[in-house]
């Protein structure tokens, strides 16, 4: 599964741009699927038809990023953040854009840390002039702040993209198992989640599945003075109770509840009041979709390295294979 | 003139029956057939049996305005924003109120009578009020209802090197192209919705988009443009008379990269000016309509229109011009085959 996560996480697939990540994430699913395809918002879509009510599983597979928006005359770029990225995080970082051109962020001087917003920061990407930089990139060109993948012990991965790529390795595990023991199953990995879970809505409307199970990182709170969540790392994957899209119906709770109980699967219990997933647009879609959710916990979840752990998104994959074949 | 009779209706959000009458009668003459949906959303038909993708064309009627909510004991009226006003430039303003179109003026207290320290701090909406002249509660009570609505009073007339000031060029101006897009011939399926509510949260285009299903959607808009004093480059989003802006990433929509690139070929191919909208926040119809059942395909072209939402807005006529002709070209090529969608 490490493998799997560290090939993941190396595509650059900011909400909007997943075309790249979307192509390698359906190679891996193609020969146990009846059909795989993308959507009208990007979203990556595998089905296999096969015994029982019909569960899709849902994981984003973008990330949060920048876009150009201008380009200077000196051969500087203006951008913009695509989804949730803070401008002070991002000040000395290497960006890289989907087509591969890289730069560094600058900010203007002058700017106290606590006033820097996107208005004073440029990217350098060493064009002398707007000629050359508009040879090399355009506006509405997306990209990433990079900050590699890099092994923190025996089970433990920090990096950059971890937040969903590791949502979508346990997605792929699941679903592969689930659909060689021939149940109903389908998977969604889901474009511009980071904007505001768009892609789900419209695959959800797709699939109308009989229910839904979004895997996603949800933050952990075992750090020092963290944000109280109750929440650690490698102490098992975490139930969905709520969160600030969804409240999880019990009939979906319980069964993911009472599957880990007789599997012997060390659970925690997801709530999360201001968080956002897919959860929300999968349960409003159509006339009402039952959705549930098995998260992996992660410090950092928002900033430009998060750090998991592997036994828990191992135990996800278990916890959803078994909920799969027993709801 | 079709500008100012559009732009001079009135049509605050949820309150779109007199701009939804007067688009109504400028169409019919050139559209196969007409209806309104539960919301208030003018659908228009042209050729919906022809072959081709069925493309739908999005301009909201509705406009920024406010709403009467309370009448003091003296007859002055309190107001809240029906969509997003900066208070700050309401004072002194004149409005008219209601089916009867009353009068009034946003008032507040004259210079002379200021603290110094007032006269630092812009006015917020608790201070402000509409008087529309009347003696008492009774008395503005015989003349407004609560929950009647205001709008700005700004007549329509073309001023400068090619521009026009009015109220309500968001979305006039692309009402005022959609129209004159319903006038021609195309040799596809066409859809005009003349939506609702749109300045409140996008909430007619929804439902439209999930009624007609189109293959394509493209919103017609006025958006925001600062290319004025000390603006940087970065800042300005879109450039007075540099042409129609095509939407790259807005609050509620990152363009579908292939079919921007299929409007922005289009525009070279048949030398039409246009320009890409650069700022984050702001949003149009589309940013409902691309998530409405499976997902639509399709983009947002606007009208810069300078001091957007404020009671006064300016637009360069070469821009709206070049606009029909943009959306002319793209439904051509769109005929012909050019996008697949």
């Amino acid at each position: 599964m490490k493998d799997l996560i560290l090939k993941l996480a190396g595509y650059v697939a900011p909400s909007g741009s997943e075309s790249a990540v979307q192509e390698a994430l359906l190679e891996l699913v193609k020969d146990v699927a009846d059909e795989v395809y993308t959507d009208a918002l990007g979203n990556g879509i595998a089905k296999k038809s096969g015994n029982g009510p019909h569960v899709a599983l849902a994981a984003h597979a973008d990330e949060a990023g920048v876009m150009v928006i201008h380009i200077e005359d000196e051969g500087f770029l203006r951008v913009i953040s695509v989804g949730d990225v803070k401008a002070q995080a991002l000040v000395g970082r290497h960006v890289k854009f989907t087509n591969g051109v890289t730069g560094v962020v600058g900010v203007e001087s002058k700017v106290k840390l606590e006033d820097i917003s996107f208005d004073n920061l440029y990217v350098d990407i060493g064009a002398e002039n707007g000629d050359v930089a508009k040879s090399k990139v355009y506006i509405g060109l997306s990209g990433v702040a990079l900050e590699p993948v890099v092994d923190i012990d025996e089970h433990k991965l920090a990096g950059r993209a971890l937040d969903n790529r590791v949502g979508c390795a346990i997605a792929i595990e699941a679903f592969r198992q689930a659909a060689a023991a021939g149940h109903n199953v389908s998977l969604v990995f889901t474009s511009q989640q980071t904007v505001g879970a768009r892609g789900a809505k419209t695959a959800a409307f797709q699939l109308q599945p009989d229910l839904a199970i979004v895997v996603d990182a949800v933050p952990a709170g075992d750090m020092p003075q963290a944000t109280r969540m109750d929440l650690k790392l490698g102490a098992g994957p975490a139930v969905k109770i709520m969160d600030g899209t969804a409240i999880v119906p019990l009939k979906v709770k319980d069964h993911l509840i009472e599957t880990a109980k007789k599997e012997g699967i060390d659970i925690q219990y997801e709530v999360w009041p201001r968080g956002l997933s897919d959860a929300g647009s999968i349960q409003l879609s159509v006339d009402g979709i039952p959705v549930g959710g098995v998260s992996y916990p992660a410090r950092y979840v928002g900033n430009t390295s998060t750090m998991v752990d592997l036994r828990d998104a191992e135990a996800a994959v278990r916890l959803i294979v078994e909920a799969i074949r027993s709801y | 003139m079709l500008l100012k009779k559009l732009t001079e209706a009135m049509g605050p959000s949820g309150f779109e029956d007199e701009i939804r009458n007067v688009i109504r009668e400028e169409v019919t003459p050139y559209v196969d057939k007409h209806y309104t949906d539960v919301l208030g959303t003018l659908i228009c038909e042209k050729g919906v049996n022809k072959n081709g993708p069925r493309v739908m064309l999005d301009a909201h009627m509705d406009e920024v305005g406010l709403m009467i909510v309370h009448v003091e004991e003296n007859g002055l009226l309190r107001f809240r924003p029906l969509g997003g006003i900066d208070p700050r430039v309401l004072v002194s303003k004149p409005v008219q109120i209601g089916p009867q179109k009353r009068f009034g003026v946003i008032g507040a207290k004259p210079i002379h009578l200021q603290s110094p320290e007032e006269r630092t701090k812009p006015l917020s909406l608790k201070q402000l009020y509409i008087d529309i002249g009347a003696k008492d509660k009774d008395d503005a009570l015989s003349a407004v209802k609560l929950g009647d609505v205001a709008m700005f009073t700004t007549k329509y007339e073309e001023i400068g090197d090619h521009c026009a000031k009015a109220k309500s060029f968001d979305d006039r101006v692309g009402c005022a192209v959609l129209v004159e897009t319903l006038k021609a011939q195309f040799d596809l399926p066409l859809y005009g919705a003349f939506t609702v509510q749109e300045e409140i949260g996008l909430r007619g285009a929804g439902p439209v988009a999930y009624r007609l299903q189109p293959d394509i959607a493209i919103a017609l808009e006025g958006t925001v443009c600062f290319d004025v004093a000390d603006a940087p480059g970065h800042g300005q989003s879109t450039i007075m008379g540099k042409g129609p802006a095509l939407t790259v990433h807005d609050g509620q929509t990152i363009a579908n990269r292939r079919f921007l690139e299929f409007m922005m070929s289009v525009a070279e191919k048949y030398s039409i000016p246009y320009q890409l909208r650069r700022v984050k926040g702001g949003s149009n119809d589309y940013g409902a309509i691309h998530k409405v059942r499976e997902g639509i395909i399709g983009g947002g072209i606007s009208v810069p229109v300078r001091y957007i939402h404020a009671p006064t807005q300016l637009i360069s006529l070469d821009d709206y011009q070049n606009t029909i002709r943009l959306v002319s070209a793209i439904l051509t090529e769109l005929a012909k085959g050019g996008f697949t969608a």
